[in-house]
């Protein structure tokens, strides 16, 4: 057995921030990524017996998060039936019969490092990611917020490379189009 | 004639998915010479892809912390179990 303490108010003064900030960069929730936090340190308590000593018990306490965090995107993907992979085709909103932009995209003069950071913009590209729908924001928000691979969404969200790439497409192609209503060029009046 | 606009797009996003066949990085390289909507539109996603990347690194460079509240909570549950369990 290895010398780690087998004392959970020392797992959270020693690895709380650190888990809570990998809990953060995944669910974007202060309050689910405590209590992700706290049923992990519960679970990891329960579990101690399970702990081999293999490795720190700081990668032991991740893995026992990434679980959590998987089963819970997994269940809210169930409780909102996105499972089912047909959601309507969206592209018609974008795109006539014939193939060609309803709306044509204009181009967008801004410097990305300072939209960065103005809190305006945040609010805005963060108000227009709410408005995509479920399936769209939550792979949408794993893969440019949390910037994780294909391979870790599609094993996460149980959905193939292919229908991620139309995920992420049709997230891209509403957002760009409400961006363009909220901030280059529409309501904000110059 | 079909525009090949919709295609297009979906190959402007799929750019910072995967790598694209030869042929798809030539039809779409070839549609953009031509088409400035979706050469606006890619540039767009060039845009937004800068501003994520960007915010990521932000984050990193921030230290979240629990609040002092969260880890009192979590206190609180860790020691009820611990009670609940003796």
């Amino acid at each position: 057995m290895s010398k780690e303490t087998s004392n959970p108010q020392t797992w959270l003064t020693d690895h709380g921030d650190y888990l809570f900030r990998y809990a953060i960069s995944r669910l974007r929730n202060d309050e689910l990524a405590k209590d992700m936090v706290q049923e992990t340190l519960l679970a990891a308590w329960r579990g101690w017996d399970n702990f081999a000593g293999k490795s720190s018990v700081r990668t032991w306490l991740v893995g026992i998060l990434k679980h959590k965090i998987t089963d819970h995107i997994r269940k809210e993907i169930r409780d909102r039936r996105l499972a089912e992979a047909v959601e309507s085709d969206p592209t018609s909103a974008w795109f006539g019969a014939d193939g060609k932009w309803l709306e044509a995209p204009r181009a967008w003069k801004e410097n990305p490092e300072e939209l960065c950071e103005s809190e305006q913009f945040q609010q805005v590209l963060q108000g227009c990611i709410e408005k995509l729908p479920d399936k769209q924001q939550v792979v949408f928000q794993m893969r440019e917020l949390t910037g994780e691979d294909t391979e870790t969404i599609c094993n996460e969200v149980e959905i193939s490379p292919t229908h991620l790439h139309v995920l992420i497409h049709r997230a891209r192609l509403a957002l760009r189009s409400c961006l363009d209503h909220h901030w280059f060029g529409g309501t904000r009046s110059q | 004639m079909k525009h090949f606009c919709k295609e297009a797009s979906q190959l402007a996003s799929d750019l910072f998915e995967r790598n694209l066949t030869f042929v798809e990085r030539l039809r779409l390289r070839m549609h953009l010479a031509i088409c400035d909507m979706c050469r606006n539109y890619s540039s767009n996603l060039s845009l937004l892809n800068n501003i994520f990347s960007g915010t990521r690194d932000q984050a990193k460079e921030d230290e979240t912390c629990l609040s002092d509240e969260d880890r009192k909570q979590i206190e609180i549950a860790l020691d009820q179990a611990a009670h609940h369990h003796h």
